[in-house]
């Protein structure tokens, strides 16, 4: 009978401990949700942002032929100047 | 039945649904934010395949300035000798050390000063015009060459008083022959 007695009173307290903990594990998964959502509006506005990227191989086209006409322009001056 | 078992079994159900009840709402919110990952999973992967080309494209546009750095540096050593580094210290002041370094060069760097009279000499012989005046004056600079002789310019790397108002900060060259290199540096803007 007693051994009942302090089966009860174990229960007892491991439900309260019980209930801490999943309610601690619960509060933890709730508060993920808001962040992940953040981040895929992050990674959303960051992917949107990055459409300009492809732009980049213009500007290295441009670069190309800018540089090809500073050789030409110094291959000009390289005639046209006397050498030191 | 006992009173004691009949406690235990009612601490035992309301464990069971405690557990229960957590775990599902545990569950739930978990399923959430595996959907909310899968979505940031997707514009990550946007990302990725949007940046893929950027280190090629930027390794490309590197080689081809460089490139274009070194043969203007080389004309410019071929053509100026050793007043390069010099004028390169003189119309950007410390730059003349790293230039000599970058051309494999060693030595002084001794700034030219504001004026640079060989290459007007050479600019002016171009040009077919007479040397400049050393210090024309502004009633002569604001009613414009004389149509019949036409005067030659200075190469002027550094303005020889402090800058004093916005109207002396990278003015245009105006008169024939003349380059100015004042002014903020072009990269650091």
């Amino acid at each position: 009978m007693t051994i009942l007695w302090v089966m009860v009173i174990v229960l007892g307290v491991t439900i309260p401990v019980l209930a801490m903990l999943l309610k601690g594990v619960l509060g933890a998964a709730r508060s993920i949700t808001p962040t992940v959502g953040a981040i895929s509006g992050v990674a959303a506005a960051a992917s949107t942002d990055l459409d300009a990227v492809i732009a980049l191989v213009t500007t290295q086209n441009y670069i190309s032929q800018v540089v090809a006409g500073l050789a030409n322009y110094g291959g000009s001056l390289a005639v046209a100047l006397p050498d030191a | 039945m006992e009173l004691p078992v009949a406690i235990i079994l009612l601490f035992i159900v309301v464990i069971i649904a405690m557990l229960a009840l957590y775990l599902i709402a545990t569950i739930a919110e978990l399923i959430k934010i595996n959907a909310g990952l899968d979505q940031v999973l997707v514009k990550v992967g946007e990302i990725a395949t949007k940046t893929a080309p950027v280190n090629g494209v930027l390794d490309a546009v590197n080689t081809t300035l460089v490139a274009g750095r070194n043969l203007l540096e080389g004309l410019f050593v071929q053509k100026a000798g050793n007043d390069a580094a010099g004028l390169v210290e003189s119309a950007f002041p410390g730059e003349g050390p790293r230039f000599l370094q970058r051309v494999g060069r060693t030595g002084t760097v001794v700034p030219i000063g504001e004026d640079y009279p060989r290459g007007a000499a050479i600019l002016n012989s171009l040009l077919g015009v007479a040397p400049a005046p050393a210090a024309p004056a502004p009633v002569a600079a604001a009613s414009g060459p004389s149509p019949s002789v036409r005067q030659g310019g200075r190469i002027t790397l550094r303005g020889s008083s402090a800058p004093s108002s916005a109207s002396s900060v990278a003015e245009p060259p105006s008169e024939p022959g003349r380059l100015s290199a004042r002014g903020s540096r072009p990269w650091e803007r």
